[in-house]
């Protein structure tokens, strides 16, 4: 049983580590870097990509599974979508940003990553929204409501559980990637993922501090999907399932 | 009257909730894609001015074509995703089956086999450096302590396999997830049936339980080979595409000639070759996927 003996890799570093002083590591990683810089940049880049996501997919999963089931065109494109590789739009992505001035903003990751996992969340979300009865949106239309307001005040309060699988995927995406961080930014937006390579370039390798700052970058989304795990697995069975 | 109003107003609204995502995915992903198509016919490079307008036709693609450093990332990116698969399911197979016997602290199993699946790549690829130092490594440290020769484990031979170890290891929770959903779902009443007809239990496996998990596993190995072939952090940070060019993936071969030569031209052109590559290898799911979506209705 390999896996479980390196299941926990911050475990491992710890027994070996034992006679180092442990608080060392974070003192480097606060008081003697940025570090906490990134992790703010994180959670800055993180939430709001995760909310924007949702504004955006949860309506057209909406339009995908109850106003216009075949649409073709959408639904294609985002599977086409899905598949691409990130480093095949990544240079013109680059070049953009550089022209417009928009490299290592914050503004310019929330942007790229809500489109990148936007493909994945109207999927998902189509799924959960397809459980609702069509009678549901047919007897309020009677009843004169708007279609936003079936949208809003009906389907959505119904497909909560599936906005909460939906926002633990989103999250944590956007809180581990790493291509994008490390090519549209430098300094002022970079995210947590990218501090840890700053640890082993600067004096050498610094496990002390690349321990701690590991620690502080996966705890979050550890416990997030630990605590979150009866909707992380159904929204990876449902995603994986049902396509 | 009234009804075709409706249905015209019905697939007006449809738009509408629809533009905000096709708005966002046309721009991040339809635009660069263009425009990188574009770009592939010039002989750009980032830091010469001007380079941009100089149109070469096919240039670039027949340079990358040509070259031994594409076919090499091609061959690295293959054998890695294939095996890492092949590994990840196996593994992920017995573990599921492991785990959907009844037993005390199962859920607690569970929550820890999730944790390398979200575990942050890039701190994956440092940790795993640690983990396969030469000298004072953990992996050496306890072959010494068995009384086993330590051995390089990044250097020409080994890298790939050691790239490769480091995937499975996150990606078998994966597949465990997914194939522990599919034996929930698997009904009790045939394998209680076959039992009272005196089935062994690995004929019941082979019989019952495999063909009923067949669509759950191809479902996943087809989202992890898509995700695989795009794999950067892990890998980049683990060894860097090297020693030589023995773990350079598509992606970091693209990614190289990228950002430390600057030839756009020649970088654009790699990565269209690159969705064509992933394209094809995922048009079954592609296509499977897109025909369940029309097939059925709400």
């Amino acid at each position: 049983m390999v896996l479980t003996a390196f299941r926990q890799p911050v475990d491992t570093l710890a027994m070996r580590f034992v006679f180092a002083p442990t608080l060392d590591g974070f003192r480097t990683i606060f008081v003697d870097s940025n570090f906490q810089l990134y992790l703010q940049n994180s959670l800055l880049t993180a939430i709001p990509t995760t909310l924007a996501v949702l504004l955006l997919a949860a309506p057209a999963a909406y339009s995908l599974a109850h106003l216009n089931k075949r649409s073709r065109l959408f639904l294609g494109s985002v599977l086409v979508a899905r598949m691409v590789p990130g480093i095949a739009i990544l240079i013109p992505l680059y070049l953009a940003a550089s022209r417009a001035g928009l490299l290592d903003r914050r503004l310019t990751l929330i942007v790229v990553y809500c489109a990148f996992n936007l493909p994945f969340a109207v999927w998902l979300l189509r799924g959960f929204f397809r459980e609702i009865p069509n009678e549901l949106r047919e007897a309020a239309i009677v009843d004169g409501c708007s279609e936003f307001q079936v949208f809003w005040k009906i389907m959505v309060p119904l497909v909560g559980g599936g906005l909460v699988a939906t926002s633990v995927f989103v999250f944590i995406g956007a809180w581990n990637e790493f291509l994008f961080a490390l090519a549209l930014t430098q300094s002022n937006a970079a995210t947590a993922p990218l501090a840890v390579i700053g640890f082993r370039n600067e004096y050498g390798v610094q496990w002390g501090a690349i321990g701690a700052a590991a620690v502080m970058i996966s705890t979050p989304v550890v416990a997030f999907a630990v605590v979150m795990q009866k909707y992380l697995v159904r929204g990876l069975t449902m995603g994986a399932v049902k396509g | 009257m009234t009804a075709s109003a409706s249905a015209r107003r019905q697939r007006r609204n449809a738009l509408l909730f629809l533009a905000p995502a096709a708005g966002v995915l046309a721009l991040i992903y339809l635009g660069p894609m263009l425009f990188a198509f574009h770009a592939s016919f010039t002989a750009w490079i980032f830091t010469s001015p001007g380079s941009q307008d100089i149109y070469v036709g096919l240039e670039n693609y027949s340079d990358v074509l040509i070259s031994p450093e594409l076919w090499s990332a091609v061959r690295v990116t293959l054998i890695y995703a294939f095996v890492s698969i092949c590994c990840g399911l196996t593994l992920g197979t017995i573990f599921a089956l492991l785990l959907d016997t009844q037993f005390y602290a199962r859920s607690f199993f569970r929550s820890i086999m999730i944790i390398p699946m979200v575990i942050t790549p890039s701190v994956i690829g440092i940790f795993w450096k640690l983990l396969y130092e030469e000298d004072s490594g953990v992996f050496n440290t306890a072959l010494r302590g068995l009384g086993l020769p330590g051995f390089s484990w990044l250097d020409l031979a080994m890298a790939l396999p050691s790239i490769i170890l480091m995937d499975v290891w996150q990606t078998t929770p994966f597949f465990m997830l997914v194939i522990l959903a599919g034996l929930q779902a698997l009904d009790r009443n045939t394998i209680d049936a076959a039992k009272v007809d005196g089935a062994t239990s690995l004929q019941l496996f082979r019989y019952i339980t495999l063909p009923h998990l067949v669509p759950y596993m191809l479902i996943a190995t087809s989202f992890r080979a898509i995700a695989a072939m795009g794999d950067f952090d892990k890998i980049w940070l683990l060894t860097g595409g090297g020693p030589g060019d023995r773990t350079t993936t598509i992606t970091i071969f693209a990614y190289k000639t990228g950002f430390s030569a600057f030839d756009i031209g020649r970088t654009t052109a790699i990565a269209c070759i690159f969705v064509v590559i992933v394209l094809v290898a995922s048009s079954p799911l592609l296509l499977r996927l897109f025909r369940s979506a029309l097939e059925d209705r709400g």
